[in-house]
């Protein structure tokens, strides 16, 4: 174990060297859940999203912690941790695709675009292909998207005692705004 | 053979070395943005404010109010049990009706009023410490402390003096989530009785006590609990009329969103820690024991943009 530790230390490491330059990264990636049932509409937010963008490859990777998703109410919050998403066994949900259209940095505008991969989600990974756009503005990228995420698909359980409350899907909404990862370097 | 299986074995690791190049980049950016992440707290150790008689470590978060009501039966069996008295349910032993605000995410104020005495109680319950992921901090840490009042002529004529009728706790509660299933407290506590309760020669105006507490979850929402509390009185320990029991309680736990309920069984009368660790006559062995149950609901008054016409959770 710890000779494989040090191997992906060793690895990780010579990787970092050669990155290709061009990365953009954000640090505070906005994203959001809404719930809308028949008895209670539920609202949460996160500002502490990671996301890395590869625009040579297409490459798109989200991280979030499931902690850092803030509720109006906290006892909402305890129970989304505690009872649905279990962020002490899963403190994370993540995203790791590609866009599928070629995005070039150096030309201004607005674009739609797919974005295909991995939502891992609960501990349940589920290939999705969500719509995006992406927008370019003299360097800087900023993506948004909004796409629906089934709470069956991941395994998230929600009690019958409680279904007029908690829908079945949840919309969820993802907007990042990046630069360039060397800049952000310390 | 040998070789060609090394061969094979070398040529699939450089493969899979290969194949991880191909997509660490980004990886490896991610896990350079994720590093230094503030360890994250343990939620949740407890479900609510209270198990069956101890106060957890849980405190009610900022502009939420915690209601409280509190039952405890008669004796089920023993000279007052039995089906005479449909098994203690024809009486009540102690009703408690509580409200626990919070004032913050780590303080909340607390007033309740129980049966048993008639006792008014005003208290305040202040998180210190919480236990985190990485064990740095391996347990949570709240202080209560509470005060009672007696208003009325109970069990004795002797509130001559008014401070008589003061009674004071001071505990701290130290708690350790051992899994999503298991947690498991201990509360060192201090009891002061002005007038000394129950108000018999050589009884003690203070001593404390040390009450323990696990909650052993078999569902997500549904949990086994259990609470012992010892009183360190030599007057309680030697005196033989009235004999004194240590409180033990055993119950179920069930939450249903904006509700905590717990049915449980119980040797003390009282549900006041002023009350029942200072007063605990009845024995499970004589059958002394209730059912009981508490009721918690939590109401939100943050800011709230939304669900104005819908309901509370």
């Amino acid at each position: 174990m710890k000779h494989l530790l040090v191997i992906i230390a060793l690895v990780a490491g010579l990787i970092k060297d050669d990155a290709p330059a061009g990365l953009y990264a954000c640090k505070n990636v906005r994203i959001t859940l809404y719930s809308s049932a028949p008895l209670e509409d539920i609202e949460a937010e996160s500002n502490a999203g990671k996301s890395v963008f590869n625009p040579a490859t297409g490459e798109l990777a989200f991280n979030v912690a499931i902690r850092s998703f803030k509720f109006p109410k906290s006892l909402m919050q305890e129970h989304f941790n505690e009872n649905y998403m279990e962020s002490d066994k899963y403190p994370q949900a993540s995203f790791r695709g590609k866009i599928n259209e070629k995005i070039d940095v150096n030309a201004n505008g607005s674009f739609p675009v797919t974005v295909s991969g991995v939502l891992d989600v609960h501990g349940v990974k589920q290939n999705r292909t969500v719509k995006g756009t992406v927008n370019v503005n003299n360097g800087s990228v900023s993506m948004s998207s909004e796409f629906m995420v089934r709470c069956a698909d991941h395994n998230i359980e929600i009690p019958k005692l409680v279904f007029k409350k908690i829908a079945e899907t949840i919309k969820m909404t993802v907007s990042a705004t990046y630069s360039p990862l060397n800049n952000q370097a310390k | 053979m040998k070789k060609a299986f090394l061969f094979f074995v070398l040529i699939l690791t450089l493969g899979i070395a290969r194949a991880q190049t191909d997509t660490t980049a980004t990886d490896s950016a991610m896990n350079m943005l994720n590093e230094g992440e503030k360890e994250e707290s343990v939620i949740a150790t407890f479900k609510a404010s209270r198990l069956i008689y101890s106060q957890t470590t849980e405190t009610v978060k900022k502009n939420n109010l915690n209601f409280l009501v509190i039952h405890r039966f008669g004796d089920i069996g023993g000279s007052d049990g039995g089906s005479s008295t449909l098994w203690g349910l024809d009486n009540s032993s102690d009703i408690y009706i509580g409200f626990e605000y919070g004032i913050s995410d780590k303080l909340d104020v607390q007033f309740g009023r129980s049966k048993f005495e008639q006792m008014l109680e005003l208290g305040l319950k202040y998180a210190i410490l919480k236990q985190t992921a990485d064990n740095s901090k391996p347990f949570a840490l709240t202080v209560a402390g509470k005060m009672g009042l007696k208003p009325y002529k109970v069990t004795t004529e002797v509130f001559d003096d008014y401070t008589n009728r003061l009674s004071y706790m001071a505990q701290a509660i130290i708690a350790r989530k051992f899994s999503s299933r298991f947690s498991l407290q201990i509360s060192p506590t201090f009891i002061r009785n002005n007038l000394p309760f129950p108000f018999i020669e050589g009884n003690e105006q203070q001593f404390f006590a040390l009450s323990a507490a696990a909650r052993y979850k078999f569902t997500k929402r549904m949990g086994i609990v259990v609470d012992y509390s010892h009183p360190f009185s030599s007057f309680r320990q030697n005196s033989n009329s009235p004999k004194f029991y240590d409180p033990l309680a055993v119950g179920i736990e069930i939450e249903t969103g904006g509700h905590v309920f717990t049915i449980d069984f119980a040797n003390a009368k009282a549900i006041s820690e002023l009350n029942y660790l200072s007063d605990t006559e009845s024995s499970w062995g004589k059958g002394q024991f209730r059912f009981g149950f508490t009721i918690s609901r939590m109401f939100s008054f943050g800011p709230n943009k939304r669900n104005k016409d819908k309901s509370n959770y």
